[in-house]
């Protein structure tokens, strides 16, 4: 501990020491800071204002983003394309977030192989969010996305072509034409097959053109709140351990999803849904975090989704009795039946005992009884994906698979200009400063569903929005108000608690913990029992965090620390998404629960409208869940903001009025 | 250059690649000679992973023969059960 104390005291001294700008050329052979860069304003300041064994560096920028995939990225050059002193925060470096696994396509109507209109998207994005999407958002994504698809193809991004050197669109995602009249629409670009690869090395570099100052390898730890105003974000550098505010007018948050909480997921590990919970943290709402998208059959352990054509092909689910146990769930479809159902008999199965592996917490996918060769047509590269993620001969074993999370629908509520809103008596009000986009925002284009290729364009054209309306808001080198010097001690003060902690459990027990509590009780299979024996363990869960015991005692790189904290990001938003779960009693998009069947809207629009008497706000289910959570207890409080039906514009896109959703 | 480096020097000298490495990058090479490539022993390192990507050939001038795109991702059309697939993985749904 001494020794500590002397390292931190040679390493405040090294600091103070360097307040003048030295070159770094100059400074080769020691750890320099990072921001020390060439030509660049080195305005930045260190003080002990929060403690001295944590020096502090002070930064000011016009606008700060905190994120680096598809989003933050777009954001933070928009930014800096407008004139704007940019700051672009990351704990990975850009082209390692987790926009990059994202092959599927982007969704347009740019008309290039039939005819069509952003209005027919417009109408497939309302029903496929099972009304519960804020129709002026959706109207101005759809509206935008050619425009924005354009641009990214003007950028470099090499989309696949027609012959007529027109952008290729394949029919994918529930889309149609002339408001689902018209049959199968063809919308979905994309590039060879890394779409989301492609788009985030596009961004990245079309971003070095711009003066935009990348911090990277910094974990973004909160907001820095004064008086309900966002004034900037604290931020730990990983490399060397120092402790950085970010003071800027404007913080877009754009830090992803939080797949990380379940136990079978197909995120990266780094998805851990940092931005939620520092909004949590700073006492804001999160928005519809029930909204959890699922996929049945995703690879036990690995987290890599196995298509649905398997099924197609003739494979089938077998439980740990061998029996192929969909006839009896869905006897006519059986192992064809919908996504929900499937998924929803497997946990049925596992719950019930009949679950395969040490833990019986898996079924099985047989592909066995396929003839190889058949299989090596249809679906090449099979047996490599079984080899390399399950470790098996698919024509001599079973796949072992349980289902998996894929999207976050929830997030941070935003407007459709990406402003983060908080609802109090009776109306959206902005929080001034403060911006979301991507996965972390829920702006709400998904509503209860997300629909496939909706998502990579739900990033570009909201992370540009953000840079649009602050743009618009602001002007470049605007003077900061000021800050209280202590700002940010609470997040100091909790990274040192975490530093030191030594209780009794590790932070991988606790996360294991808290990931089989999830995939047990909120995963999709959602019933009233179940639901608040899943509150109750994740509150239990919740509460060993107290006793959390980290092993590295150092600054530079600790990712101890730093999984700690990510853990701690992960419960926030782990209870706030079960809470809200046992509360919501319908069943809408993904949330599916057994005991309410039902869509419980305002009008029952299975029936006719006319003679209905239209039930209360209270009564019905059509609005979004704002949940917030008070952090020393872990308890979870909910309140539920109107779903916004009308659009931006009646005249150019009438809104679509709540209908039964049926495929 | 690396993989050329690795070529050159066996696994288990690799201080002999890295001063390979800084001899090139200095720029103060005394002696103008070419490295020379090691011949690859035959059979040894043929990779099995040539049969494997058979399964998704890149298509000839990349033009997909059936639908005439350019560009378009390798194998048999990803959307055709419903979902993005790709090597039986699903990407999207």
């Amino acid at each position: 501990m001494a020794s500590v104390r002397a390292a931190s005291r040679l390493l405040s001294k090294r600091i103070l020491s360097k307040t003048t700008a030295v070159p770094a050329a100059a400074v080769q052979g020691s750890r320099d800071f990072h921001f020390s860069i060439y030509g660049k304003k080195t305005s930045a300041k260190v003080s002990d204002d929060i403690s001295t064994q944590y020096p502090v560096v002070d930064h000011e920028f016009d606008a700060v983003v905190v994120g680096a995939g598809g989003a933050g990225l777009r954001a933070a050059f928009g930014l800096s394309e407008a004139g704007f002193n940019t700051a672009c925060i990351t704990k990975l470096f850009p082209t390692r977030s987790h926009t990059v696994a994202a092959q599927g396509g982007i969704n347009a109507a740019l008309g290039n192989m039939e005819e069509d209109d952003w209005r027919w998207h417009f109408y497939d994005t309302v029903k496929g969010s099972d009304w519960l999407g804020d129709q002026d958002a959706i109207h101005y994504m759809t509206e935008q996305a050619p425009a924005a698809v354009v641009e990214l193809e003007n950028f470099g991004m090499p989309f696949s072509r027609t012959e007529e050197g027109k952008i290729y669109q394949r029919a994918f995602g529930g889309q149609s034409l002339k408001y689902g009249k018209g049959g199968q629409a063809h919308r979905c670009c994309c590039v060879a097959d890394r779409t989301g690869h492609s788009l985030l090395h596009t961004l990245y570099g079309r971003s070095l053109r711009y003066d935009t100052s990348y911090f990277v390898e910094y974990f973004a730890l909160d907001l820095l709140m004064e008086n309900g105003e966002c004034k900037g974000v604290i931020a730990l550098c990983m490399e060397d351990g120092s402790i950085h505010r970010f003071r800027a007018k404007n913080t877009v948050i754009a830090t992803g999803g939080y797949g990380r909480t379940y136990f079978s997921c197909t995120s990266a590990h780094t998805s851990t849904g940092d931005g939620n919970a520092m909004v949590t943290r700073a006492g804001l709402p999160c928005q519809d975090l029930e909204f959890v998208q699922f996929h049945p059959t995703g690879i036990y352990g690995a987290g890599c989704l196995i298509t649905e054509g398997c099924r197609g092909e003739g494979g089938i689910l077998i439980n740990s009795e061998g029996e192929r146990f969909m006839e009896r769930y869905a006897p006519n479809a059986k192992d064809l039946a919908s996504r929900d159902v499937v998924s929803r008999s497997m946990t049925i199965e596992i719950r019930e005992g009949r679950g395969v592996g040490p833990e019986k917490d898996h079924v099985y996918l047989q592909l066995t009884h396929l003839p190889p060769q058949q299989l090596a047509t249809r679906l090449p590269g099979i047996s490599e994906t079984a080899m390399i993620f399950a470790g098996v001969d698919v024509t001599k074993d079973p796949i072992p698979v349980l289902p998996t999370v894929h999207y976050n629908m929830g997030g941070i509520p935003t407007n459709y200009k990406g402003q983060v809103i908080t609802y109090t008596e009776g109306s959206d009000k902005v929080v001034p400063g403060l911006y979301a986009c991507g996965e972390s925002a829920c702006a709400s284009v998904h509503g209860a569903n997300r629909l496939g290729a909706n998502s990579l364009l739900d990033l570009v054209v909201f992370g540009r929005a953000c840079a649009l309306t602050i743009a618009e808001e602001n002007k470049p080198g605007e003077k900061l108000s000021p800050l209280a010097p202590s700002a940010g001690e609470e997040s100091v003060a909790n990274l040192d608690k975490l530093r030191y902690a030594n209780g009794s459990l590790r932070t991988s027990e606790i996360r294991l913990n808290m990931q089989k509590t999830m995939q047990a009780h909120a995963a999709v299979f959602r019933t009233g029992s179940v639901l608040k024996e899943g509150c109750e363990k994740m509150d239990a869960v919740y509460q060993t965090l107290a006793d959390i015991k980290t092993f590295d005692r150092g600054i530079v790189w600790n990712t101890d620390l730093v999984e700690s904290l990510e853990l701690q990001n992960l419960m926030l938003n782990g209870v706030q998404t079960i809470n809200s779960a046992e509360q919501r009693k319908e069943s809408r998009g993904a949330h599916a629960r057994e005991d309410f069947k039902d869509r419980l809207d305002e009008y029952d629009y299975s029936k006719p409208l006319t003679g209905q008497v239209k039930k209360t706000f209270e009564q019905h289910w059509r609005k979004h869940t704002m949940s917030t959570v008070d952090v020393k207890t872990g308890k979870v409080s909910l309140k539920y903001r109107p779903v916004i039906d009308a659009s931006l514009d009646e005249q150019e896109c009438a809104h679509v009025p709540p209908a039964i959703r049926s495929y | 250059m690396l993989s050329h480096l690795r070529l050159c020097a066996p696994a288990r000298t690799p201080v002999c690649v890295l001063t390979g490495c800084s001899r090139a990058a200095s720029g103060s090479v005394k002696d103008k000679q070419p490295l020379k490539k090691a011949k690859t022993p035959q059979g040894r390192l043929d990779s099995p992973e040539e049969e494997s990507r058979a399964a998704l050939q890149k298509f000839p001038d990349d033009v997909n023969p059936v639908t005439k795109e350019k560009g378009g991702p390798r194998g048999p059309e990803p959307t055709r059960y419903g979902d993005w697939e790709r090597k039986g993985r699903c990407y999207d749904f």
